[in-house]
């Protein structure tokens, strides 16, 4: 029951994402534009390139679309509202969207075309850039639920939000989750206008359908992790746990979709750059403060 | 029970089909993927074995192991697609006998050593990450720093040898590339 539930929600939330993207983009508020664009989807020719890598062109769409639901099934809607509430679950949020990575390499490698193949390659740098400041805030936020179980990790959150206690684990997770999700100013393998869509390219049709619907997905994922790091969870006055959950998710999708919108979009190198020398030694320091904070507040 | 033994021998033979896939393809990427799966087939054992955090954190580790191999697999094989129809494998005379006796001694061990009484009830994977955090933690910690300090030491050395030496030249501060080895 809980499996259909939450696959509901991200359903709905995904559509809402949606709306409020061709709002912002083309100005006009339409709420049957996502469905209209995914039935046109499977109405058009699904092209396949010449001499493609069948296997990985075919698996990658899908595989993206899993990861992402996956990730999405230890996140707590609510105290009990959770398809999986694993013991090692802000673990296992990390291994499902290693395979973000994989499902981009395929679907880079897969059509044997140039633009996609680079946009592939690329996001391989941007996993190099990005990946430790998912891990190391997260550690941060484990450090002081004393747990990776994701429902004991909201409750950690009771009275006083990891955004106040730890804000510098917040901003850094926030901007690596833009870059894992691939939206601008975060999106190089995609990069349109530059790389001519990259991993997007070469599909059409229904696997096109696929690959947007996996992407929009993937980003409700996220802000559906930060709010339970960050945001507190269920948390909040008046309405029922599992509405503040969507709500805050929303928020969160919603500003990283604007964030996007105003900001150029970000050099490999420099990112690499920032991450690295700037990043990593904010998310040491993160730890640090939150280690004594644990120590010493009790 | 049955179940358990069931699923432990469906990833086991995942991870034996993706791990011969890696030896039948001429695509350097397809290599590296499947090799990629069968880890994961491992790590997805390891779940069937009722050992979450090694579980996942297999499965999580390969994911990115396995796609910078992929990276690096293109970058120095002469046909990384595998449409050239190159040869790619040697001495497999030599291999095969290598991976016969080593699977032979593999096998030979599973079966000959005394593995001790049979844990009826596995503790709750709440217990297994926390006894596993006191064991990093404790008595095998001086063996994790010294891994993870010599393998961070090669990194870094490898790194400083993959850059090349930029200078300072004297007009007008512009970079230039040393060449002179």
């Amino acid at each position: 029951m809980n499996f259909v539930i939450v696959l509901l929600a991200l359903l709905g939330s995904v559509w809402l994402l949606a709306v409020v993207e061709g709002w912002t983009t083309t100005g006009r508020l339409r709420p049957a534009a996502p469905l209209l664009s995914g039935l046109a989807h499977l109405g058009r020719e699904s092209i396949v390139p010449r001499t493609p890598d069948r296997v990985f062109f075919e698996t990658a769409p899908v595989l993206l679309l899993i990861v992402a639901v996956l990730g999405a099934a230890v996140l707590p809607l609510a105290p009990t509202l959770v398809i999986a509430d694993l013991a090692t679950g802000a673990l296992f949020i990390n291994a499902a969207l290693a395979y973000v990575l994989v499902a981009l390499i395929m679907a880079g490698w897969g059509p044997n075309g140039a633009y996609a193949m680079i946009g592939g390659w690329r996001f391989l740098g941007q996993l190099i850039a990005y990946a430790m400041l998912i891990v190391m805030p997260i550690t941060a936020v484990a450090m002081r639920a004393e747990s990776l179980v994701t429902t004991v990790i909201v409750g950690s959150q009771d009275g006083l939000w990891n955004i106040v206690y730890q804000p510098l684990g917040f901003v850094l997770f926030f901007i690596a989750a833009m870059a894992l999700a691939f939206r601008a100013p975060f999106d190089l393998p995609t990069a349109p206008g530059e790389l001519g869509g990259g991993v997007d390219a070469e599909y059409t049709g229904v696997r096109l359908g696929v690959l947007r619907l996996a992407r929009l997905t993937l980003v409700i994922t996220l802000a559906s992790a930060t709010t339970v790091f960050y945001l507190g969870g269920w948390h909040g006055p008046l309405l029922p746990p599992w509405a503040w959950s969507l709500i805050k998710t929303l928020a969160v999708a919603v500003s990283m979709l604007l964030a996007g919108r105003y900001l150029p979009r970000i050099r490999e190198a420099d990112l690499m750059r920032w991450c690295w020398t700037l990043g990593i030694p904010l998310a040491l320091l993160n730890i640090i403060v939150v280690g004594l904070l644990v120590l010493v507040v009790p | 029970m049955y179940a358990q033994a069931f699923f432990v021998a469906v990833f086991g033979l995942a991870a034996i089909g993706f791990g011969v896939v890696v030896f039948r393809t001429s695509s350097m990427v397809r290599s590296a993927l499947a090799l990629l799966f069968s880890q994961t087939a491992v790590g997805c054992m390891f779940l069937a074995m009722q050992t979450e955090f090694l579980g996942v954190l297999q499965i999580m580790m390969m994911a990115t192991e396995m796609s910078i191999m992929a990276i690096f697999m293109v970058m120095f094989m002469m046909d990384p697609g595998g449409l050239g129809g190159m040869e790619m494998t040697h001495q497999k005379r030599f291999s095969i006998s290598a991976g016969v006796v080593a699977g032979g001694a593999a096998i030979a061990v599973a079966l000959l050593a005394d593995w001790g009484p049979v844990t009826v009830e596995a503790p709750d994977a709440e217990m297994q990450t926390r006894a596993l955090g006191i064991e990093l933690l404790g008595r095998s910690m001086l063996i994790f720093e010294t891994a993870g300090i010599t393998i961070l030491t090669a990194m870094i050395a490898a790194t400083a040898v993959a850059i090349p030496v930029y200078t300072l030249s004297g007009n007008g501060g512009t970079e230039t590339k040393e060449t002179s080895e």
